[in-house]
C-alpha cells in the first residue's frame, strides 16, 4: 500500500458514510384484491420476483398495472391477500425503517426547512448524533442543496424537492430503498440530471434499490435488472439483465447498441401488454388489434 | 474540424450534454482544434491551467501527482472524455496531473476564462454545466469539498435573510411607498365624509337625530365631556379594560380548549363519532339564546358574560382546527411513519403544524365573534364594558357616547385581530414564505 492510498483511506473515514447492509426482498406468489364478492377486483395475481442484493432493480409496466399497490405491499402499509413477501427470509408484516419508501407525490414537510426535513428521521428515532448531523451535511452537499438548507420546501424547484427527498430517505440508511416513480412530473432536463444524481448515489453504496417507473429511458439508464409487468392483474412478464457498465452516461445510453436492443425488447413486450389493456379484455377488440398488427407487419415487409 | 463536429463532440462530453443546441454552437466557437503525436506531453503538473480539453480521437494518459487523492491516480482519457478542468476552477489554476498522448490524438481546447465569461451571460445553463463538472470531479476524487468548492456559481443564491428591526423598517418603508396607505386613507375619508354630509350638511330625514361627526369628535376629545365620557376620563379606560379582560379570558379558554378538541376531532375517528353530532347540535344555537341560561348557571355579572363570549369563540376555533387536520395530506403522516416516528410523534410533529394554517384562520374568526358576543352579553348582563356603555347611553339618551363606544369597539377589535394575525405569522414562517412566493 503506498502513501497515496493510505492518505485516501484516511480521508474516506473522515467523510461520514453510512455502512450499507445489503438486503434482498423476495416476493412469492403474491396476490392482492380489493373489495369482496361481485365487487372484487384483482390487482396483483400470483406475482413472484426477487429484488436482488446490491442491485438496482427497475420495474416498468403500463399505467394501472398494480405497481403502486405492490409498493404499498412492500412498504407494509397493506397486506397481500395471498402469498408472502420476505426481507432476508423474514416475513414483512408492517412498515419498518429497514425499507424506506419514496412516494411519487412530494411528502417533504412544508413547515420544516430542507435541513430539518433531512434530519427528521434521525430526530424522530432520537438519534440526533454528531455522526448523523455530519451525514446530513454530507448528503446536502451530495444532492447539491447546501445553499438551500434553510429554505422551506415550497421555495425549492421540483427537482430540488426530489433531491431533498432522496437525501431524507438515504440518511436513515435503509437496507432497501423503494422508489415509486420519484421523478414523475419533472421537466426533461431536470429529470436527466436527477438520473445522474440518483445513479451516482446508488453507485456509491450499491444499496439494494427498487425503482418503479413508466419511463423506458429512465428504466434503461438506471437498471441493473429490469422487470416488465403485465397488464392488470399484475405479474412480472419478463426479466431483463441490463449489463451496461457503470457509471453510465446519457449520450452513451441513447447511442449504445446493447442499450437500444434492450429498449426494443422491453418496448415490444410493453406494447403487447398495452394493447391488451387497450382492447380491454374484449375478444373482438383483441382480434381486431391482432389483425391490425399483422397487416401492418405485412405492409412493412412488402415495402422492404 | 468544423463547428458542427465540435458541437457534436461537446454534446458527447459529460459537462455539456444537456446544453441546448444553439449555445453549443456558441461554445464551439471558443474551441480550438489541435492534434498531437504519440508521446507528446500536453501539460505538466504545476503548469498554469488555462484550457479545458476534450478528446476527439486517440487516448491521453492522465497521471495525477502525489497528494491528490484520486480514486484512480492514473487513467486514460478517450474520445468524449474531459480533462484539464482545473482551468474552470476558482483560485485553483494549477495543473494537478501530467498528461501524455498514448497515440495520435485529436482534441479541442477551450479557454477556461472565456468559458466562465460566456456562462456569466447565461447563468442558468452555466450552473448546470458547472454542477456537472463538479459531479465529474466528485467521482474522480475523494476530496470533493476541496476541489468542488472551487467550481464557480453563476446564479445568485441569497443565503442571509434579514430579520428583526431592519426587516420591520424595510417593510414599513415598502408599505409607505406602495399605494396601500393612501387607498386606506381614502376609504376612511369617504366613510367620514358621508357621515358628516348626511347628518350635518344635508340633514337627511332619518339622520336628523343622529349624532354628527363634529359633535362626536368634540365629545370624544373634550376635557370636560357633556355626557361624561371622553378620552380624558378614567371611566373610558375602565370600560375598555373590563371588555378587554373579558375577551382575554374568554379567548384564552376558547383556544386552550378548542384547539385540542379540534385536533382530536380531526385525528381520531372514534372520538369524532361521539362528539361531533353533539357539537353540531349545540353550535347553531345563537349566543343570545344562551343569555338566560348563562345568568341562571353562573353567579355575578362577570362569569355569564365571559361564558357567552367563550362559547362563540370556542366553536369557531374547534371547528376550524378540525378542518385543518382533515386537510393535511395523508402522505405526510405516511412519510413520518416510514421515517420511524411513533403515533404520538406523528400527532405532534405532523398533525399540529399541518393544521396550523386553518387553526389560525379559526383564531381570527374566533376573536371577531368574541367581540360580537361580548357586546351582546354586556348589553344584557354587564356593569362595565363597551357593550354596557352603548346600551346605557341609549336608555339615557346620550347619543354621542353611543358612537364613541362603537368607534372604540372597532379600533380595539381591529388591534386584537391584528395581534392574532401577527402571532400566526410569527409561528408559521414557512407559511408566510409560501404565500409570499404566490405573490400574496
Amino acid at each position: 500500500m503506498n502513501a497515496n492510498t493510505q492518505n485516501q483511506s484516511a480521508v474516506m473515514s473522515d467523510t461520514p458514510k453510512p455502512v450499507v447492509k445489503p438486503s434482498e426482498i423476495q416476493v412469492k406468489n403474491v396476490s392482492k384484491s380489493y373489495g369482496a364478492g361481485l365487487f372484487e377486483k384483482q390487482v396483483i395475481k400470483d406475482c413472484s420476483f426477487t429484488i436482488e442484493r446490491n442491485k438496482l432493480t427497475v420495474m416498468i409496466g403500463p399505467s394501472g398495472c398494480g405497481k403502486s399497490t405492490l409498493i404499498r405491499l412492500l412498504a407494509g402499509f397493506e397486506k397481500p391477500t395471498a402469498g408472502t413477501i420476505e426481507l432476508d427470509g423474514k416475513r414483512i408484516t408492517g412498515p419498518g425503517r429497514d425499507r424506506l419508501v419514496v412516494f411519487q407525490e412530494s411528502a417533504l414537510f412544508p413547515w420544516m426547512t430542507t435541513h430539518d426535513n433531512i434530519m427528521y428521521g434521525p430526530k424522530a428515532r432520537r438519534e440526533n448524533t454528531k455522526q448523523n448531523r455530519g451525514l446530513a451535511e454530507y448528503l446536502l452537499e451530495k444532492v447539491g442543496l447546501s445553499a438551500f438548507r434553510a429554505k422551506y420546501p415550497p421555495q425549492l424547484s421540483g427537482g430540488m424537492q426530489r433531491r431533498a427527498e432522496l437525501a431524507r430517505a438515504m440518511i436513515n440508511n435503509p437496507d432497501v430503498m423503494i422508489l415509486d416513480e420519484p421523478f414523475r412530473g419533472l421537466d426533461c432536463m431536470s429529470k436527466e440530471l436527477m438520473w445522474e444524481y440518483y445513479s451516482g448515489l446508488f453507485e456509491e453504496s450499491h444499496r439494494t434499490n427498487f425503482f418503479v417507473t413508466t419511463d423506458i429511458d429512465e428504466a434503461i439508464f438506471l437498471a441493473d435488472r429490469l422487470l416488465i409487468m403485465s397488464n392488470i392483474p399484475g405479474q412480472v412478464r419478463e426479466t431483463i439483465e441490463v449489463d451496461l457498465p457503470r457509471p453510465r452516461r446519457l449520450a452513451f445510453v441513447f447511442d449504445d447498441d446493447r442499450a437500444i436492443a434492450v429498449k426494443m425488447e422491453a418496448l415490444s413486450i410493453l406494447h403487447k401488454e398495452a394493447m391488451k389493456s387497450f382492447s380491454g379484455g374484449s375478444k373482438a377488440a383483441s382480434d381486431f388489434v391482432e389483425a391490425y398488427s399483422k397487416r401492418s407487419a405485412a405492409a412493412e415487409t412488402a415495402e422492404q | 474540424m468544423n463547428q458542427n463536429q465540435t458541437a457534436d463532440l461537446l454534446k458527447r462530453s459529460m459537462p455539456f450534454q444537456t446544453v441546448p443546441g444553439e449555445m453549443l454552437e456558441a461554445i464551439a466557437k471558443l474551441a480550438r482544434y489541435e492534434s498531437y503525436a504519440r508521446g507528446d506531453v500536453i501539460y505538466h503538473q504545476g503548469d498554469f491551467a488555462d484550457d479545458v480539453f476534450i478528446v476527439s480521437s486517440g487516448a491521453v494518459q492522465h497521471t495525477l501527482g502525489i497528494g491528490f487523492q484520486a480514486t484512480h491516480p492514473e487513467k486514460i482519457v478517450r474520445s468524449g472524455g474531459v480533462f484539464g478542468w482545473a482551468a474552470v476552477l476558482d483560485n485553483q489554476r494549477t495543473r494537478m496531473a501530467k498528461t501524455v498522448c498514448m497515440e495520435r490524438t485529436e482534441l479541442i481546447r477551450i479557454n477556461g476564462e472565456e468559458l466562465i465569461n460566456f456562462f456569466k451571460a447565461t447563468p442558468e445553463t452555466g450552473d448546470i454545466v458547472m454542477s456537472r463538472f463538479a459531479t465529474m470531479i466528485n467521482k474522480e476524487y475523494t476530496m470533493p469539498e476541496e476541489v468542488a468548492g472551487h467550481v464557480p456559481h453563476f446564479t445568485q443564491v441569497p443565503v442571509t435573510v434579514a430579520t428583526g428591526l431592519s426587516l420591520t423598517m424595510f417593510r414599513l418603508s415598502q408599505w409607505l411607498k406602495s399605494p396601500k396607505p393612501y387607498l386606506m386613507m381614502t376609504g376612511f375619508g369617504i366613510l367620514l365624509a358621508t357621515w358628516y354630509l348626511a347628518v350635518e350638511v344635508w340633514k337627511l330625514p332619518r339622520f336628523a337625530d343622529m349624532p354628527g361627526l363634529t359633535t362626536v369628535m368634540k365629545e370624544w376629545f373634550s376635557k370636560d365631556p357633556v355626557y361624561g365620557l371622553s378620552i380624558w376620563t378614567p371611566e373610558y379606560y375602565q370600560h375598555i379594560w373590563v371588555s378587554v379582560r373579558r375577551i382575554l379570558i374568554a379567548f384564552f379558554l376558547a383556544t386552550v380548549l378548542g384547539v385540542p378538541l379540534g385536533l382530536f376531532l380531526g385525528w381520531s375517528k372514534t372520538f369524532r363519532e361521539y362528539v361531533f353530532p353533539v357539537f353540531e347540535t349545540l353550535r347553531p344555537i345563537p349566543i343570545l339564546a344562551w343569555v338566560p341560561l348563562a345568568i341562571i348557571m353562573f353567579q355575578g355579572s362577570e362569569t355569564p358574560v365571559i361564558f357567552l363570549t367563550f362559547l362563540a369563540s370556542f366553536y369557531a376555533t374547534a371547528l376550524n382546527t378540525m378542518l385543518g387536520v382533515e386537510t393535511i395530506d395523508e402522505s405526510y403522516s405516511r412519510a413520518a411513519a416510514c421515517l420511524g416516528a411513533s403515533k404520538w410523534q406523528v400527532f405532534r410533529e405532523v398533525i399540529v403544524p399541518g393544521a396550523m394554517p386553518f387553526m389560525f384562520t379559526g383564531l381570527q374568526i374566533s376573536i371577531g365573534v368574541a367581540w360580537f358576543s361580548l357586546v351582546a352579553g354586556e348589553m344584557v348582563a354587564g356593569e362595565y364594558g363597551l357593550g354596557y356603555v352603548i346600551n346605557t347611553s341609549y336608555t339615557m339618551v346620550r347619543y354621542p357616547t353611543i358612537v364613541i363606544g362603537m368607534i372604540t369597539l372597532g379600533i380595539v377589535g381591529y388591534v386584537s385581530s391584528a395581534l392574532v394575525r401577527m402571532a400566526g405569522d410569527y409561528m408559521m414562517q414557512w407559511r408566510v414564505r409560501e404565500l409570499a412566493l404566490g405573490g400574496r
